[in-house]
């Protein structure tokens, strides 16, 4: 049952979320006195999107790779796990935060009822280690719309 | 400022209904669920079902799960075997189903269980076992 798994980082999953958290709060409550850092949440959905389909570009784990982790600041806690789902629930979270960005030009309340829901979920995953994007991959999964992973007998 | 506190509310709102409609989902399989039938074994013995996309499976169950001692623990994977799966009504991962000894489901836990609640799960399975018949 293992044959789809590797070593995942979940420091770099941690930093991440809380990348997500920070991001979407100083949004919310600064745009209330400067409405112009409202701007943090379509960058943030880039930044997701693009960190889902180039690693390379994920910001917050880079910054967990290329700086807190070298210097000891964070602690690499590496599990065996799949890097698939987290990488949905990632993209997920993009796709909520662009849909949201475009609400905010129409419906300001919905768009930042939606970004807010993207940073509980995200504080959920990394407080309580309840990952809901990746229940959504394994009942997309389950439903075969996702295709499992190659498993051994 | 009144934007926010708009938003705050919409997103509460939303919170509060996902975790209601949780808990009726939850409660609606569990009664669905409970008294299906899998093998018959000579204890008590815990269905696992998990999967390779569960991450606190590795992380928080299958800790708890080797804290239980001396139980048998049938891994099942949940995506490779759906009839099962469905049997149970598992809606998440990890469930975990004590099962008495004659193959019938005694209790199920949707999202992860902790050992003491296993542990006190089991106990109960084992005494439901050692209950003596009345004889006239």
């Amino acid at each position: 049952m293992s044959t789809g798994t590797q070593l995942v980082d979940h420091s770099a999953l941690k930093v991440n979320q809380t990348g997500i958290v920070a991001t979407v709060l100083i949004a919310f409550i600064g745009s209330a006195v400067y409405r112009p850092l409202l701007v943090l949440i379509p960058l943030l959905a880039i930044v997701l999107l693009l960190g889902t389909f180039a690693p390379q570009l994920a910001l917050f784990k880079q910054l967990y790779f290329k700086v807190l982790k070298p210097r000891g600041i964070v602690k690499p806690r590496p599990v065996q796990d799949r890097p698939e789902p987290h990488n949905f629930a990632q993209g997920l979270g993009g796709v909520f935060l662009a849909v949201s960005s475009v609400l905010l030009l129409a419906a300001p309340v919905l768009g930042l009822a939606l970004a807010l829901l993207v940073a509980v979920l995200a504080f959920v995953n990394l407080a309580f280690g309840y990952c809901l994007g990746c229940q959504i991959f394994f009942q997309l999964e389950r439903r075969g719309v996702l295709k499992p992973s190659t498993r051994s007998s | 400022m009144s934007a926010q506190l708009w938003a705050l509310a919409v997103a509460g709102a939303v919170v509060l209904a996902a975790a209601g409609l949780e808990s009726f989902r939850s409660r609606r399989a569990r009664s669905l669920a409970a008294g299906a039938a899998a093998a018959p074994a000579a204890e008590p013995y815990i269905l696992y079902f998990t999967g390779e996309s569960c991450t606190v499976c590795r992380t928080h169950q299958e800790p708890a799960l080797s804290k239980l001692g001396d139980v048998r623990i049938e891994k099942v994977d949940a995506v490779a075997e759906r009839t099962l799966a469905d049997r149970f009504h598992v809606y998440t991962l990890p469930t975990t189903v004590v099962m008495a000894a004659d193959g019938k489901a005694l209790h199920v836990n949707y999202g992860y269980a902790p050992a003491p609640k296993l542990g006190r799960q089991l106990a109960e399975a084992r005494g439901i076992e050692l209950r003596p018949v009345a004889t006239a």
